[in-house]
């Protein structure tokens, strides 16, 4: 991992840091998509939330390529690739009781989601 | 990972109700807490992700009991300690240390 030299602080403050990656990688899913997330149980860090774990939603947005946090926060590794906006239906995640009108989004990435068919 | 941090659809924390005139720091402690991480992510020994990471390995009732900066410096504090730049027990005493200044 770089370190920030004194001369590059204030540059970098003002820019902030980007999880965005430029690496061209193909996307598993498209907008529209049945998807499901993954039931991921790492004692390491994920960013899919128990909530949504093993549920059923539709890929509303590809937002591009980022570094994957899950492999980042392990050892560093980027593993660069799309990540998703994800909408769960509030009845998907609350069951019935639930609104029918209500939906969570959630950012989701290639390595958390498989394809429904 | 399974751990207290994970909070959407638990019952029991009350309503969200954001102070519109909240301050970015609660106190002057929240501050530095704020800059010493980030000056310390500067060295390059983790990044972001393994920030996030150790502030989720807080012990679950410790992290429902404390703040949003104290998780800051818990995971902070476990970073150096697991990187080999401060040992437990440096951090103890100088946490002694500073008990023993506010109390005279």
């Amino acid at each position: 991992m770089p370190v920030l030299t004194a001369d590059r602080v204030a540059s970098a403050l003002r820019a902030g840091a980007s999880a965005r990656l430029l690496d061209d990688v193909p996307p598993r899913h498209a907008e529209g998509d049945a998807v499901a997330a993954r039931n991921i149980n790492t004692a390491g860090h994920t960013r899919v939330p128990r909530y949504v774990r093993g549920r059923r939603g539709t890929v509303v947005r590809d937002h591009g390529v980022f570094i994957f946090a899950d492999a980042h926060a392990v050892d560093g590794q980027r593993k660069p690739q799309h990540c998703f906006s994800v909408r769960f239906e509030a009845h998907e995640l609350w069951g019935e009781d639930a609104t029918a009108k209500d939906a969570v989004y959630v950012d989701l990435w290639d390595d958390h989601l498989d394809p429904l068919r | 990972m399974n751990g207290a941090h994970d909070l959407g659809g638990m019952h029991g924390f009350g309503p969200i109700d954001p102070d519109p005139e909240e301050p970015v720091f609660g106190d002057e402690w929240e501050r530095r807490a704020f800059a010493i991480t980030l000056a310390m992510g500067a060295r390059g020994d983790w990044n972001l992700d393994m920030s996030r990471h150790a502030r989720e390995r807080m012990d679950p009732s410790a992290y429902l009991a404390s703040s949003y900066y104290e998780h800051w410096l818990h995971g902070l504090a476990l970073l150096c300690v697991e990187k080999g730049l401060l040992t437990v027990e440096e951090i103890e005493a100088r946490e002694s240390a500073m008990r023993t200044e506010e109390q005279r």
